[in-house]
């Protein structure tokens, strides 16, 4: 037999592990330096955000069903919840979302002990209920209703004290984002085993890399620009008020220029936990590795290069072009990575899990995005859809499409890690038909009715719309029960699921090289990692997987027991 | 199947790696931090740029241009202290504790004869360059940078008592909270000079 | 251990035959799918409208491609790769294939190129200026469209003279007129927050941006020239949409573009009759008002029956009458009215805030309203109720009355008329309206 790395810590020689206790519940409301309590309590609290901002989708959806104003009071109540469902979404579920599963995963696929700096790490994670606090509590002051893009002088001159909360508050989850994304950098590149180059690490810390790199560069400004917001709604400043020099195009020049890379620190992650799932779950290597690590930088760079297609109808017309450009070059190193993940399925032997199916969901649900994501591009084109629903539905496809599928994938196939349980497979099932189905009926139609004149953000429209309405607002209805599957899967298979053991899926990555849990320190001694994270289908790998089920999970794994 | 002993990297003392390992991360975390947040100053030249060209001219018409004498010699001062703190640095490596208190103080009071400088020109801004975005970008920046300087200098003199503590009492002295607070001083120089090139230079 | 499929060195043959058959499979599709375009657009009615929908084909043919080859790649994966039960085995490790990663860098690189150039030949063709614009009976005009939360006003800067020589501006409230043909070019003001213009029909948009009220605020401007759609009827309405977010009611902000069969019917139908009115106002206060207050935004927030305006951003304006006397002790019906169009702020009626916006007699106000104007809007609105406090016979006296005791402005009451000699035009061209305020205010 090949020689074979095998990551035993102090179960040398093929000692058993011990079982690790999972950390109580309570660890979990605490202030905590552990990178696994920390993950787990972002993930947590975003998930609650996501509860809370899907109960307002379906408040603007039972609004909707009807062409009048009826279940709100105004016009700036419907305003106002939209405004909170995007800027919770965006801000409270999504970025810090990725947050969790970066903690979680990173360091345990690095081989290491804990994030780089632990503290800095607790510390960005708990501005965010604080910060949370003050943009809820915007909802009970004279609301925010500018929308989450808050565009002047409707945001400056024109709104209540809420929007001053919402700009505090969005302020500090910048800053804990970039706290966040600094500390994944430094993990990433000074914290790998000496064995783990670059272009052996998996890409999952690949597309962190990348988001972080975006994070860190574009965060600051939306803190410039929040911070020349609250000076204008506070201190009397000019700065977007055209009456006393200022300019609006301003506030969205500064604001796109964060915002549109945000949007891919909303994906990327999403996209590294898809290489790692179709591998695994596929059993063969990624295709064309490299070209899917570079591929997440090329998107983060051409990402800062495009801001400005959210202004086309706003834009000096002359300059609307080289964006046009620009932003169309970014199908290129996606295209790179739908391709190459085709090729990993392709010819692989597929286990429909409930993760790999949303990976497979992903690709199905994010091309579309994608491919209207163009669209919307062709300058021509989206003079006529700018601000309409072709617009929502494009977003809402790469973002529920893809970082939402991508979300849930990573919860299925890293559930069992950080719970030691494996999840209901059949309830997963039943979750992502419900989900994929429920999904695209709702937001499909919406490319229909926003090319026939519906522009978004608006609680009454013409009556010939509201057959369409009411297919949307039935399929959101749909949509809004499935996470009521998921929901009691995580409960039920948290007290009740079956044993998982270290390795379920058998997979190469380092974090299945020790217990579920992983004790506190991850490993007991430093891991050696396998000689290629995705080195399916050879000796080598089938005996790393077999010592690893034999050091760690001495009853065998789930994976094996099940089948 | 060879040995798991055989096949690892032997570490070095664990300690020590951690120690090493610490700083390195320490290092590489304030470069990148430095690297994000100059983009927020970035952020405000970019603010400066777009409202200048909405005028016509630059200053506007009827504004008396800022008088850039008395800005250069506070940045005079702070690039001075900025010196005078890589020379403190400098002594401290060499042990020389005495040397870096007496760099550090100096540097402390150019510092604080920088930030006069500035308050006086912040608060002395003309009414007739207020009601334009001339006089409006100036606070902006100076005041966002101000914040900066004087938070920095706090954690300069926080550092700097530390070390007086240390003299006394003979500890080792921490090295990355000086090379940390003299990075961020440094930063608050480099930052300086976008803003001061901007708002007094670049017409 | 199953073995077999490892280290396969190329793509098989097979896979390559089934991507050239779902490609086939993919145009069948997506010419399937291209028939339903027309069904998911708004419909032709400008000659923009034309190249923007053949770019929309291009990109739907692209799309649909990019479409089927994936989701017929994954279902193909999904039928024919699955594991077979109790298959723990691994795939063939196969790492990738250069050429192919090449391959499929190029084609969607060559793709966004050919996309690139398309568009940007459509733009320019649709962007350019036109010769002659907004030609109306042989000469160029200008088109001003105003936006303000939440009503768009149309104004129309003819070349037509009244009876003192001055331009004669037509407003046309929130509609826009047009004819087949037509160069239209609309300079786009706004008077608080950004809007946006958008005719689904003609496929363009536009936002309004926010600039210096000194320097004239930040025009933009949209072109667009309507074109026949087979089978409508003409006039031809279409209906004008914001796009951008501006408030409570931006769902509301709408308005329409008539598109006349040609320019004769536009003359017959809307600009001479438009014309006439200006010159010939009705003597009787209340029926001038009734026609003046159409020309401004306040339907944008306030409900009153009588016209069928039916917002609720402002209080409602039925029975005004009734109730204005009694809202502030010592103060006229009258004077309560007048104060309340012109003052805004100085009441604000309990259960709403002060939003409205300001209309007034100086040329800077963002709603330019004279006081002819306002005198006639006093005396339609003193006719808004069962019984009211307004003193009904004598409004020609009580209402100048008023507006002297509010504001310190004397008012021409014979305003538009032929008769009159120091008439002025409701709108007159700039500068002559302020230095008239100025005159007469002491
Ligand atoms: C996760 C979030 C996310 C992602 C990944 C994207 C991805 C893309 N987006 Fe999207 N976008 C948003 C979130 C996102 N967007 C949001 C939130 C808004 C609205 C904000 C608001 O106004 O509120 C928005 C709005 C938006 C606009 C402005 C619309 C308007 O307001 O008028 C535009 C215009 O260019 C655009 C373009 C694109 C493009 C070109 C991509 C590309 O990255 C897509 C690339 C992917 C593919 C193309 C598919 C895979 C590629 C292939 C299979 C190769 C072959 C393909 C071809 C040759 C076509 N987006
Ligand atoms: C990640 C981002 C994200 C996600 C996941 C979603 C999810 C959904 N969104 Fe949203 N959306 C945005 C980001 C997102 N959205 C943004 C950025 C905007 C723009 C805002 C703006 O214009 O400023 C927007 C705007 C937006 C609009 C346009 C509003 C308008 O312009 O007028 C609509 C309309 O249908 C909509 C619908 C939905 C629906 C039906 C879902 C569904 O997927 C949600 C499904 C619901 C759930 C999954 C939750 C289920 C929970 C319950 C049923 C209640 C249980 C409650 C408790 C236990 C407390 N969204
Ligand atoms: Cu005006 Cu929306
Ligand atoms: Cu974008």
């Amino acid at each position: 037999m090949a020689t074979i790395a095998v990551p035993l810590g102090a179960q040398e020689q093929g000692q058993a592990a011990e079982a690790v206790q999972r950390p109580a519940l309570s660890e979990y409301l605490r202030w905590s330096v552990d990178h696994k309590i920390i993950g787990v309590q972002y993930g947590v609290a975003s998930f609650l955000f996501f509860l809370i901002g899907g109960a307002m989708a379906m408040g603007i959806r039972l609004e909707l069903w009807t062409p009048d104003l009826d279940l709100m009071v105004s016009g700036a109540a419907y305003n106002s919840l939209f405004t909170f469902h995007g800027t919770i979404m965006i801000f409270l579920f999504i970025i810090p979302m990725w947050a969790a599963v970066g903690n979680f995963v990173v360091p345990l696929q690095l081989g290491a002990k804990d994030m780089a700096f632990p503290w800095l790490n607790a510390f960005a994670f708990w501005l965010i209920p604080p910060a949370a606090v003050v943009v809820l509590l915007g909802y009970f002051v004279s609301p925010a209703e500018a929308g989450w893009t808050s565009y002047p002088p409707l945001s400056t001159l024109f709104s209540g004290d809420g929007q001053t909360l919402w700009a505090l508050g969005a302020h500090l989850l910048g800053i804990s984002s970039i706290m966040g994304s600094i500390n994944f950098i430094v993990t990433i590149l000074n914290m790998r085993p000496p064995q783990m180059t670059l272009w052996r690490m998996p890409l999952l810390c690949w597309a962190v890399l990348a988001t972080s790199i975006i994070a860190v560069m574009a965060t600051p400004f939306l803190a410039g620009a929040l911070t020349l917001l609250l000076l204008d709604r506070v201190a009397g400043t000019t700065f977007f008020d055209a009456a006393g020099g200022g300019d609006v195009l301003l506030w969205q020049n500064i604001f796109w220029f964060y915002s549109h890379p945000a949007v891919y620190i909303m994906v990327l992650p999403g996209m590294g936990v898809l290489s790692e799932v179709l591998s695994v779950h596929s059993r063969k290597p990624v295709f064309g590795y490299r070209m899917v690590g570079l591929s997440s930088m090329g998107i983060a760079f051409v990402g800062f290069t495009v801001w400005a297609h959210h202004m086309f109808t706003s834009l000096q017309p002359e300059l609307r072009i080289p964006f046009m450009i620009t932003t169309m070059i970014i199908a290129v190193p996606t295209g790179i990575k739908m391709f190459s993940w085709l090729g990993t399925i392709w010819g692989g032997k597929i286990h429909f899990t409930s993760a790999m199916l949303f990976g497979l969901g992903f690709m199905s649900m994010f091309v579309i995005g994608g491919i209207t994501g163009v669209m919307l591009a062709a300058l021509p084109f989206d003079i006529h859809v700018h601000d309409t629903y072709f617009v929502v539905s494009h977003f809402h496809f790469v973002l529920f499409g893809g970082s939402v599928f991508a979300i849930y994938a990573a919860l299925y196939h890293w559930f069992p890690k950080v719970t030691g349980r494996m999840m209901n497979e059949r309830l997963g099932r039943i979750h992502f038909a419900f989900t994929y189905f429920g999904f695209l009926f709702t937001f499909f139609p919406m490319h229909i009715v926003g090319m026939l004149g519906m522009p978004r953000r608006v609680a009454v429209y013409v009556p010939e719309f509201q057959p369409w309405n009411q297919l949307i607002s039935f399929s959101a209805f749909v949509l809004g029960f499935s996470t009521f599957i998921v929901i009691y899967n995580v409960i039920k298979s948290y007290y009740h699921g079956p044993i998982a053991g270290a390795n379920p899926w058998r997979a190469l990555t380092l974090e299945w090289a020790t217990t579920s849990p992983p004790p506190v320190t991850n490993f007991v001694d430093d891991p050696i990692p396998f000689e290629d994270p995705y080195g399916y289908g050879t000796e080598a790998a089938a005996a790393y997987v077999e010592a690893v089920e034999a050091a760690f999970s001495p009853g065998g794994s789930a994976a094996r027991t099940e089948r | 199947m060879t040995s798991y002993v055989e096949r690892r990297v032997k570490p070095k003392l664990s300690l020590d790696r951690d120690a090493e390992l610490r700083l390195k991360n320490n290092r590489l975390g304030m470069n990148i931090f430095q690297a994000s947040w100059i983009m927020v100053f970035f952020a405000m030249i970019v603010v400066n740029w777009q409202l200048r060209y909405s005028y016509a001219q630059w200053p506007p018409a009827g504004v008396t241009p800022f008088d850039p004498l008395l800005p250069s010699i506070a940045t005079l001062a702070l690039l001075l202290s900025s010196v005078l703190v890589r020379r403190g640095r400098q002594s401290l490596q060499a042990d020389e504790v005495s040397g870096f208190l007496a760099c550090w103080r100096l540097a402390m009071a150019l510092g604080v004869a920088f930030m006069a400088i500035i308050i006086y020109e912040f608060a002395t801004v003309s009414q007739a360059a207020l009601a334009t975005q001339y006089g409006a970008t100036m606070r902006l920046m100076t005041g966002f940078h101000f914040v900066h300087a004087l938070a920095i200098l706090a954690v300069m003199l926080w550092v700097y008592r530390a070390g007086l503590n240390d003299m006394r009492s003979g500890r080792p002295y921490n090295s990355w909270a000086v090379e940390g607070t003299a990075k961020l001083w440094y930063f608050v120089s480099f930052a300086w000079i976008l803003f001061y090139l901007v708002l007094y230079w670049i017409r | 251990m199953d073995n077999s499929r490892s280290n396969i060195p190329s793509i098989s043959p097979a896979a390559v035959v089934v991507t050239a058959v779902f490609l086939l499979v993919s145009i069948i599709g997506v010419n399937w799918f291209t028939t339903f375009v027309p069904l998911v657009l708004p419909p032709q009615a400008s000659a923009e409208s034309k190249s923007v929908d053949e770019l929309f084909y291009i990109l739907m043919i692209i799309g649909g491609v990019v479409f089927f080859l994936i989701q017929g790649m994954l279902l193909i994966s999904v039928l024919f790769f699955r594991a077979r039960d109790g298959d723990l085995g691994d795939g063939p490790t196969y790492h990738g294939n250069p050429l192919l990663e090449i391959v499929w860098t190029i084609i969607p690189a060559l793709v966004i190129v050919f996309l690139a150039v398309v568009s940007y030949n459509i733009w320019t063709q649709n962007s350019e200026p036109k010769a002659a614009v907004n030609m109306i009976d042989g000469e160029e005009t200008k088109i001003k469209v105003t936006g303000a939360r939440y009503a768009w006003t149309h104004t129309y800067e003819t070349n037509r003279l009244d009876a003192d020589g001055d331009p004669i501006v037509i407003n046309s409230g929130d509609k826009l007129h047009t004819y087949i043909g037509q160069n239209v070019d609309l300079e786009l003001r706004t008077q608080d927050v950004i809007h946006s213009y958008w005719v689904p029909a003609m496929r363009v948009k536009q936002d309004l941006l926010p600039g210096n009220p000194d320097f004239g605020g930040r025009p933009t401007d949209i072109r667009f020239t309507p074109i026949r759609v087979e089978g409508a009827a003409y006039p031809a309405e279409y209906p004008i949409v914001c796009a951008e977010l501006c408030g409570d009611g931006h769902g509301r902000m709408r308005g329409t573009v008539v598109v006349h069969e040609d320019e004769s019917q536009f003359l017959a139908q809307f600009f001479e009759p438009a014309i006439y009115a200006i010159l010939n106002p009705p003597a009787d206060p209340v029926l001038r008002g009734e026609i003046v207050i159409q020309e401004y935004i306040c339907n944008s927030c306030h409900t009153l029956d009588s016209l069928e305006w039916s917002s609720r951003t402002g209080p409602s304006l039925n029975g005004i009458a009734e109730r204005a006397g009694e809202r502030v002790a010592g103060q006229s019906a009258e004077e309560y009215i007048a104060i309340s169009v012109w003052n805004a702020p100085a009441f604000v009626v309990p259960g709403y805030t002060e939003q409205m916006a300001v209309f007034g007699p100086d040329q800077t106000d963002a709603n330019h309203m004279t006081a002819e104007e306002l005198y006639s809007i006093v005396a339609f609105l003193c006719t808004q109720g069962e019984q009211s406090d307004c003193d009904l016979e004598n409004l020609t006296e009580a209402i100048p009355q008023a507006i002297k005791t509010a504001f310190g402005l004397e008012v021409d009451i014979s305003f538009g008329q032929d008769d009159a000699e120091a008439s002025q035009p409701e709108a007159a061209a700039d500068g002559s309206d302020e230095s008239e305020a100025d005159s007469e205010s002491d």
